[in-house]
């Protein structure tokens, strides 16, 4: 019983304990990014939400701000800013990695609001 | 508040031919009204398992069917709906959430029932079975109330399921509609399907459909595999764990133009541990290597669809005592061992025929040849069995004046040529099996559906038989969902494939009585699907009972035992067998984020047994427990960041026999046989996954309270005795198992 315990321990502990967003320590920034198109959206939020320490990204395509609620002991809003320009998008004032934003599928390029999906 | 689902049908123009394939975007509306698709919303045809599922803008593409019309979306926190699909091509969908007040029903759990279909069927999806590690079918059904799985003796690392308080034999077992695990595959078969291939697994309760046979006599298991135009180009998986099991798989999809894929499903595992973790001197575990690839070509256009390919199988095991080797011990007394080396191949086409214009008609043919070679030995026995099989059918579907008249008929050609050695004698059987069908469906507004089917076969050996089966579906109210089933099933029983695990064993095998007669049942089924609101939260409750009446059942008799032997006694049934199944399963999402199952089922199974000694008595079936409570829980972040799981099964006792008490009560000149039974015991599995960018690692343990089943092999100090018996296993046999794993992904 003791081992299993133990086990039960390691598993969920390790798990909660990155995972339980304890509110009063989680922070909240809105970037604007330069994304276009759904598919934008998903890959932004996808990479935000998979990187450390960011608990949730949503993004608003309306105004182009993505909304991330993150723990400042584990990352920091600059790193948060170069996932999105490693994704090859705007973020705030920074520019996009240009070798990332030349991969993306023509539609989410900039310059493409007008073919917005 | 009512979700909503919006239905904006775009036609694409009278003039323009029929496109053979259904597109659309499901779209979610979200606070700010804004329409935003839906990523990973499962599209399929009802009453199939034809099914994709959106992609990141929301889009899918699906081939038309040509068994069902009805286009059912559905998606976690949103209510599953259906699609009337007649001329149309193109869709749009809103689904509109209502999650923001708390109210979500539960879809997308790991026992989603299809709403539609007139026979109550569970669906597994890959979500479900990412929830533990999966390696191969026999796996599967860990976080599923109505399928059990466990191993059938102590030495060869076989497994058995049950269902409805029966063994997996009864289940009729497909690959994509086509009869697979059956015959001698029956064995190992659940090994030989690994989980990485699989894109979903249909679990139907009760009498099946008249269309694949006549085989079902409890329910139908069909697995979908990955498809070649699957999104994911390229699957690499790997899985180790602490005993020493290795597996790596990969799949690779391509697509060569328009019309034309192909695909690559490959599979290769081992364990080469030695593992005696309750010191009785035998392996727990069997050391083997299995090697499993399928080649598969698609081609589709409007007027055909077809596939062909081929799956090749060789799984070489090794078990007994700790230090056995093959060529040094085999067939002498110095250490018992178990051997087998199995070989299968399986050429598979389909073909379509489609009709632009009509899209409820379609002509669909099924071609399949293969070959199962198995070879074993049990200390000084041996038992070589090889089975060839051919399988044809042709179906035909289309309707009757009007979309709510529909009906399927066709032919059918089964060849089984059997040959098996058990010791000395040569045992060999060839049937050949014509058969015609004919399954009318009467469909009133989605609300009732009924399904009439009829089949009749001429078996060569056994005579001519018919086939009736009847689904019965109803829903009076929106949340509320009655079926009602009852048909017969047929099969011929493969003694020693089905009842491989008792030949680990010093029994005399005696075939007793006249010979082995094909099994028949009656299956009769009622079930209950309601979905209500409590305590602010959305709950679906299943609740089933199932019955199964044998008219003729192979006994596997292993109750008696004298001073000369222990036996193992296969005759046909004489009196009455039958098994009573019921199951309540409630599911909730506790929060949006974490969803709960409970599930409890109770067995009570009966078969008359004792006749070669002259007991007869009405025993309960071996092995099976009566009562069994399974709970899961799951709690996943958005985009699967972590993803928790945790499933705990509690197992009653079952009743077992053991050869030295059969002797006691022989020499006691006692008229009962001696009734024990098992202990109680608690399986608990977690697992927890963590997705990054480009990959997906996962950590779990199987049997995490470490529970072992004490002796599980009767006489382990004397293997070449009269009462040494390793068939005998109802409980764990190695404790607790750690794993952990990769699996990679390329999407297009």
């Amino acid at each position: 019983m003791k081992q299993l315990t133990f086990i039960f321990a390691l598993i969920l502990g390790v798990v909660f304990s990155t995972v339980a967003n304890k509110p009063g320590k989680e922070k909240e920034v809105k970037i604007k990014t330069s994304a276009v198109c759904e598919m934008c959206k998903e890959r932004i939020e996808k990479n935000l939400t998979l990187s450390k320490g960011i608990n949730e990204a949503i993004l608003n395509l309306d105004d182009k701000i993505v909304t991330v609620k993150y723990n400042p002991s584990k990352t920091n809003e600059a790193a948060i800013r170069k996932v999105i320009t490693d994704t090859g998008y705007d973020a705030d004032n920074l520019q996009c990695n240009q070798t990332a934003h030349d991969k993306l599928p023509e539609c989410c390029q900039k310059g493409n609001e007008s073919h917005a999906h | 508040m009512k979700t909503l689902l919006l239905i904006f049908v775009f036609f694409t123009g009278p003039f323009l031919l029929l496109a053979q394939r259904v597109t659309g975007t499901v779209y979610e509306r979200t606070e700010a009204g804004v329409k935003s698709p839906l990523v990973g919303v499962n599209v399929f045809w009802a009453e199939t398992s034809l099914g994709t599922a959106t992609d990141s803008l929301g889009k899918f593409d699906i081939p038309r069917s040509a068994k069902s019309n009805r286009l059912v979306i559905s998606y976690i926190g949103f209510k599953t709906d259906t699609l009337k699909v007649s001329s149309e091509s193109n869709f749009e969908i809103v689904m509109k959430a209502e999650g923001h007040l708390g109210e979500v029903v539960v879809r997308g759990s790991s026992s989603q029932i299809d709403r539609l279909n007139p026979i109550h069927t569970e669906i597994i999806t890959t979500k479900a079975l990412a929830k533990a590690a999966c390696c191969n079918l026999s796996e599967s059904f860990e976080t599923n109330a109505s399928v059990s799985v466990s191993y059938s003796d102590a030495v060869t690392g076989a497994k058995q399921i049950q269902f409805l308080g029966l063994g997996g034999q009864y289940v009729q077992t497909n690959v994509e509609n086509v009869p697979t695990i059956r015959g001698l595959a029956s064995t190992f078969g659940l090994n030989y399907i690994p989980g990485t291939w699989i894109q979903s697994i249909d679990v139907a309760k009760g009498a099946g459909s008249v269309v694949n046979g006549y085989e079902s006599l409890t329910g139908a298991i069909n697995v979908e595999l990955v498809k070649p135009d699957a999104r994911e180009k390229l699957y690499f998986n790997a899985y180790v764990n602490h005993l020493g099991r290795g597996e790596i798989n990969f799949n690779l999809n391509q697509k060569l133009s328009d019309k034309w894929s192909t695909g690559f499903l490959t599979h290769a595992s081992t364990l080469q541990n030695r593992v005696d973790n309750n010191g009785d001197g035998f392996m727990d575990l069997p050391l083997y290597t299995q090697f499993n690839g399928v080649n598969r070509w698609q081609y589709k256009s409007d007027k055909i669809m077809a596939q062909f390919g081929i799956k090749a199988l060789t799984e070489n095991r090794i078990g007994g005592q700790t230090s056995f080797n093959p060529s040094e011990h085999r067939a002498t007394t110095k250490l018992y061992g178990f051997g087998n080396q199995t070989n299968r191949i399986e050429l598979f086409s389909k073909t379509a025929k489609l009709y632009q214009d009509k899209p409820y008609k379609g002509l669909g043919l099924v071609l399949n040849a293969s070959m199962h070679n198995t070879d074993s030995y049990f200390g000084f026995t041996n038992y070589y069995g090889r089975q060839r099989t051919l399988y044809g059918n042709l179906i035909y579907q289309s309707i009757i004046n009007n979309t709510n008249h529909q009906f399927k008929t066709g032919i059918s050609y089964l060849l089984d040529d059997y040959r098996e050695t058990y010791k000395d004698s040569l045992m060999t059987r060839t049937e050949s099996v014509p058969g015609a069908f004919f399954e009318y469906t009467y469909n009133h507004l989605d609300k009732l559906t009924l399904v009439a089917g009829l089949r009749a076969d001429y078996h060569n050996l056994f005579g001519a038989f018919v086939t009736p089966r009847l689904h019965l579906r109803w829903q009076p109210l929106e949340h509320t969902t009655l079926r009602l089933s009852a048909g017969r099933g047929q099969r011929t029983p493969n003694a020693f494939a089905e009842y491989y695990g008792y030949l680990v064993s010093g029994r005399k095998v005696s075939f007793w009585g006249n010979r082995i007669q094909p099994e028949v049942s009656w299956n009769y089924g009622v079930s209950l699907t309601q979905t209500f609101h409590w305590f602010e939260k959305h709950w679906d409750l299943v609740i089933d009972y199932y019955r199964t009446d044998f008219r003729n059942q192979l006994i596997a008799d292993t109750d008696y035992a004298t001073q000369l032997a222990s036996y193992l006694y296969f005759y046909n049934l004489q009196g009455k067998s039958y098994s009573n199944s019921f199951q309540i399963e409630l599911n909730t999402l506790l929060s949006k984020r974490t969803e709960v199952k409970l599930a409890y089922r109770l067995f009570d199974v009966w078969q008359t047994m004792g006749q070669p000694f002259g007991h007869v008595t009405l025993q309960q079936r071996m092995m099976v427990p009566r009562d069994r409570v399974l709970f899961n829980i799951g709690y996943a972040l958005p985009y699967d960041k972590w993803k928790l799981d945790l499933t705990v099964q509690w197992n009653g006792k079952a009743r077992i026999t053991n050869p030295l008490q059969s002797l006691e009560a022989t020499l006691d000149g006692k008229h009962n046989m001696p009734t024990l039974f098992s202990q109680s015991f608690m399986n608990i599995n977690a697992q927890a996954s963590r997705a990054f960018k480009k990959f997906e690692v996962y950590l779990g343990g199987e049997n995490l309270a470490n529970f072992k089943q004490p002796n599980p092999i009767i006489n382990a100090q004397d293997p070449f005795g009269k009462y040494f018996d390793a068939g005998q296993t109802w409980g764990p046999v190695v404790g607790r198992v750690i794993y952990a794993g990769i699996r990679i992904k390329v999407k297009d």
